[in-house]
């Protein structure tokens, strides 16, 4: 049975080139059928949040190819409540349909999986 | 026990000296590396171009001797390494770039080598951000 | 499945070291290299936090970190690379703090 992942993003869309490469880590293996999950955790939960303009800092939509996760495969998709509430998100104005979770559920996330990646 | 270890952070990081003393520590304890990965910064840790001061330590060359001497499967990320500039004679010439600067002993892949490493390791080990 | 988590990062001015700690399962462990052991200086304010974490005899500290800043382990268990291996072992699984 394929070992499981959970791909942990920490970091805000617009930070480098590190959202987007947790995501291709996520797109990659939804490719190979791995059970993948994604979690966006501290500034990760500002990629979620709605009507970026990315082209405004000559940026790709990193939201598209979010949005491209469950035809990948990748359908686990999880937020910190935390985090959201920390930063002002509401969690019913997010721009990817995700799973709020408390850190309570969250050490249970992180628990089920065979692996972690966090950046 | 077998582990896939990736590393993240570029030669003079402290994250990338301490996965490599760690991937050394694996190997001494008896264990098997199934493959060593380099992403994001990390594909700087596999420059050929990296010129350590004198008086300090020159990790890409210790990841080069480490990786040639224990013939190991090192996988340098391409998306990874073309957005960095880190081209293998392939690339570079695909590319039209005046600089080859991945040697042999790294190779260039995908992510599907980094998942193909965790599948078949018994632990998964990153190294970077710092 | 207990996680051994690995932080590198200085706790001050960071969120890592706060976010794990809300993350940290009951069996988790918790290892502290790079500039990740100042959290360990005498006197801070993440020793205190740390301390009242509870993680008992699962925080880990790397040995040459804690030399080349001239901080002790306290509260952390003192490790060096070969003890990291065998912890990478002893948990199901690292999760590193990128």
């Amino acid at each position: 049975m394929a070992k499981s992942m959970l791909i942990i993003s920490r970091q805000a869309p617009w930070n480098g080139p590190s959202a987007r490469e947790a995501l291709d880590i996520a797109l990659a293996g939804g490719a190979f059928d791995l059970p993948l999950g994604m979690l966006f955790l501290d500034d990760g939960v500002f990629q979620l949040a709605p009507h970026q303009q990315p082209a405004a800092v000559q940026q790709k939509n990193l939201a598209a190819n979010l949005q491209a996760l469950p035809m990948f495969g990748v359908e686990a998709l999880f937020a910190c409540q935390h985090s959201l509430a920390l930063r002002g998100l509401a969690a019913d104005t997010l721009a990817l349909p995700v799973d709020v979770l408390d850190d309570a559920a969250l050490q249970a996330l992180i628990a089920r999986f065979d692996q972690v990646v966090t950046l | 026990m077998k582990f896939a270890i990736a590393v993240f952070s570029p030669a003079h990081a402290p994250s990338s000296r301490r996965a490599l003393r760690f991937a050394e520590a694996v190997l001494a304890g008896g264990h098997e590396i199934a493959r060593l990965f380099f992403y994001q910064d990390g594909v700087h840790s596999a420059s050929a171009n990296v010129v350590a001061p004198q008086d300090e330590q020159d990790i890409a060359a210790q990841w080069r001797a480490f990786i040639d001497s224990h013939q190991l499967d090192a996988v340098v990320c391409i998306a990874a390494a073309l957005r960095r500039g880190v081209l293998d004679e392939t690339e570079a010439s695909r590319y039209q770039r005046p600089a080859v600067n991945l040697p042999k002993p790294w190779e260039l892949s995908g992510l599907g080598q980094l998942h193909e490493a965790a599948q078949q390791a018994d632990r998964l080990i990153c190294f970077g951000g710092d | 499945m207990p996680t051994l988590h690995v932080i590198s990062h200085s706790p001050f001015g960071d969120e890592r070291l706060i976010s794990c700690l809300r993350l940290l399962g009951s069996e988790d462990g918790l290892l502290l290299c790079g500039d990740a052991v100042y959290a360990l200086h005498d006197g801070s304010e993440t020793q205190r936090l740390l301390q009242a974490a509870g993680l008992g005899q699962r925080l880990f500290a790397l040995d040459e970190d804690l030399q080349a800043r001239a901080i002790t382990g306290g509260l952390a268990k003192v490790v060096d690379y070969r003890a990291f291996v065998a912890l990478s072992l002893h948990y199901d699984k690292v999760n590193s703090w990128l």
